[in-house]
């Protein structure tokens, strides 16, 4: 449900045809972690489905399996490279010591903050007070016990989902493409494409440094702008997704300040 | 309620008329005898639709597993876990029953055969016979598939929709009319029949149910008469607000209406009746298993601030006999209303309520503040240090015994 509704909200705002997006916001003084950090990524949420002909998603499976795996491995290899302590929990038990219930709670916690930055930040419903001053959010207290406790200095929430249309659905839009030709035009029903969110948590403060939604899809039902049932495709939406992960202003500005006095 | 609002918003588009013409007469009623299970112990999906939805639902399941609403009382789980064992069929074994405190009239199924029981619904049901049948009606949800059949059916329909449009939209482009408007109206027939089905759905449910808790040995009656009791509360709720009841069986409810459910189930009842054996209705043990939290359940219902339904409750259960709780929740009610004419009603239901063994010291408490209001000090000091000696520990405590002294 409070998936559903992240979705709806940033869906909308992000709407375009046919492309890939991202838009992230990041705390003013966030500088993106390097070298000696621990990261925890708590249970990535992935869910993949297929288009029906009307328009609906139906979720599968085996798909969603196969995708959960290669975007856990996808995260994996590209945490690797950042030079930090990954743990990727796959269960809400997978982390010694600390009881599934507490995990729970924090992933509750950040599904309502991602909620309100989805609204906030995303669907337009900007807040007059928080124009202008980069992302600021926290967990609160909550988060920094949750911390102290297992010892991680990050933690990244992921969701990510993908869609691919039928043969129904490709046929359909077929159809739309054909009518063009007699006057009665639908060449982008759409319908299928890819979704994907993350947000990581400084356990030190609390705070939500950084957050990110990626949006890949083209309106053109049948052509598609990644795979995440992939291995390739996981790693492609990773790297779109946390790859490039932009410091705060303030951090920008005094690195720029800096080059400049050089 | 958001499903509501935009059903409402599309019948404002001038479609009413059409649209009554599209939903057509409600079915008539199914007889429990037409409806078997359609599946047994164990049950596993094996088609790629439910297996994503039963996928899907782990996490739902997991969710509300961990949710900090179900209510934590050992026994009372245990005993609705019984319940459900008892009167769900073949898969009995298989279903789980999560209790949530949410003071609504309603219980859900998963499709993966999980239900959600709301407190609201204990408060409300007379005796074990009258929820052994909400629950037979949600495992029959279950029992029948229910839910990967209406998603089954909502695919057919939207994709027969979407070619539809589409090709309705060549033709008339061909032929230079635009189509447009027809597009909606063909669209809001859709959504039509949709609901129709789940009308159907729940009619199906109410069949297999009463054929479930009739089989155990339950009074199949007790089925029709939750019904009255829903329609009867949402009558005097709307009553006392001055409001007309919101029937919620317009052409868009997915369920059929109250009435007609009551009707259908009376009927069934009665055929499923073998003269001459004895069913069961289950008060003392549902009881026994509800008494830990019923206090709250009250409590809950109360602070709904809704005094039309609190008192069709509160008079329901009384046909069972009143006792303290029923006569304080009477008062509290009355008194929250905080009108001037209903002040002495609550202390004459706070004065009834302290004559009854099972007074909560709360009444106690109203009992002995109304008398020191009405100029009664004696009687109202005995009341309150009656208060104090069933709830020594009260947060308010310090601050009677003040009074008490001064």
């Amino acid at each position: 449900m409070r998936r559903s509704l992240v979705l709806a909200a940033v869906g909308a705002s992000l709407m375009t045809s046919g492309c890939v997006q991202t838009r992230q916001y990041a705390d003013l003084q966030f500088a993106p972690p390097q070298g000696d950090y621990k990261l925890l990524v708590l249970r990535p949420d992935v869910q993949v489905g297929s288009v029906t002909t009307g328009g609906l998603v139906e979720p599968r499976a085996d798909w969603t399996e196969q995708a959960r795996a290669n975007v856990i491995a996808a995260l994996r290899a590209q945490q690797g490279g950042r030079g930090g302590e990954t743990l990727i929990m796959e269960r809400r038990d997978s982390l010694a010591g600390v009881p599934p219930e507490q995990v729970a709670e924090i992933e509750r916690l950040n599904a309502a903050v991602s909620q309100s930055i989805a609204l906030h930040k995303y669907s337009g419903a900007t807040l007059p007070t928080k124009r202008r001053r980069g992302l600021e959010y926290t967990l609160g207290e909550d988060a920094v016990r949750f911390g102290q406790r297992t010892g991680y200095d990050y933690a990244l929430f992921l969701h990510a989902e993908d869609s691919f249309a039928s043969t129904g659905r490709v046929a359909l839009q077929v159809l739309g493409i054909a009518g063009c030709a007699i006057g009665f035009c639908a060449p982008n029903i759409g319908g299928a494409g890819q979704f994907a969110y993350a947000s990581l948590v400084d356990l030190k403060t609390g705070e939500v440094v950084w957050f990110n939604v990626l949006q890949a899809g083209s309106q053109i039902a049948g052509i598609k702008m990644g795979d995440i049932r992939s291995p390739a495709g996981s790693a492609q939406m990773v790297d779109r997704l946390l790859g490039r992960m932009k410091a705060g202003r303030e951090v920008r500005r005094a690195q720029a300040a800096q080059r400049r006095s050089q | 309620m958001n499903a509501e609002l935009s059903r409402r918003a599309l019948l404002a588009g001038g479609g009413a008329a059409a649209a009554v013409l599209a939903a057509g007469p409600v079915g008539a009623r199914i007889p429990p005898s037409s409806l078997q299970p359609l599946i047994g112990p164990g049950y596993r999906p094996t088609d790629a639709d439910e297996l994503g939805m039963w996928q899907q639902m782990q996490r739902v399941e997991e969710e509300v597993a961990g949710s900090n609403l179900l209510v934590k009382d050992e026994g009372l789980n245990r005993y609705l876990q019984g319940l459900i064992g008892k009167v769900g069929g073949p898969a009995a074994r298989d279903m789980r029953i999560y209790l949530a405190r949410i003071p609504d009239f309603n219980a859900v199924m998963f499709p993966t055969g999980f239900s959600v029981i709301f407190t609201g619904l204990l408060l409300r049901m007379r005796d074990e016979a009258q929820l052994a049948g909400v629950i037979a009606h949600e495992s029959s949800h279950f029992l029948l598939k229910h839910q990967i059949r209406q998603w089954r059916d909502t695919k057919r329909r939207t994709d027969v929709l979407s070619f539809a449009t589409m090709l309705g939209g060549m033709a008339g482009g061909a032929a230079g009319i635009y189509t447009g408007d027809l597009a909606q109206l063909a669209q809001l027939g859709t959504i039509l029949t949709l609901l129709r089905y789940n009308r159907q759905l729940e009619a199906e449910a109410d069949a297999l149910g009463i054929k479930l808790i009739a089989g155990t040995g339950y009074d199949p009656l007790s089925m029709s008469e939750t019904w009255g009791q829903l329609i009867g509360e949402v009558e005097l709720s709307a009553r006392v607000r001055r409001k007309r009841p919101d029937r919620g069986y317009s052409i868009f409810s997915t369920h059929p209406a109250p009435r007609e459910r009551m009707i259908d189930l009376r009927q069934s009842a009665a055929e499923l009746k073998v003269p001459g054996r004895s069913y069961d209705r289950g008060r003392e043990r549902y009881l026994q298993a509800i008494g830990g939290i019923r206090p709250t359940l009250f409590d809950d219902q109360v602070k709904l601030n809704d005094a039309g339904a609190t008192r069709y409750i509160v008079e329901t259960l009384a046909k069972d006999g009143w006792n303290g709780q029923l006569r304080f929740t009477e008062g509290e009610s009355l008194r929250l209303q905080n009108a001037d004419a209903l002040q002495d009603r609550a202390a004459l239901s706070y004065a009834a309520a302290v004559a009854y063994p099972d007074a909560p010291a709360d009444a106690w408490r109203w009992h002995g503040i109304f008398l020191m209001k009405a100029g009664r000090r004696d009687e109202g000091r005995a009341a309150l240090q009656r208060y104090l000696a069933l709830a020594p520990s009260a947060p308010d405590a310090p601050f009677v015994r003040q009074m008490l002294v001064s």
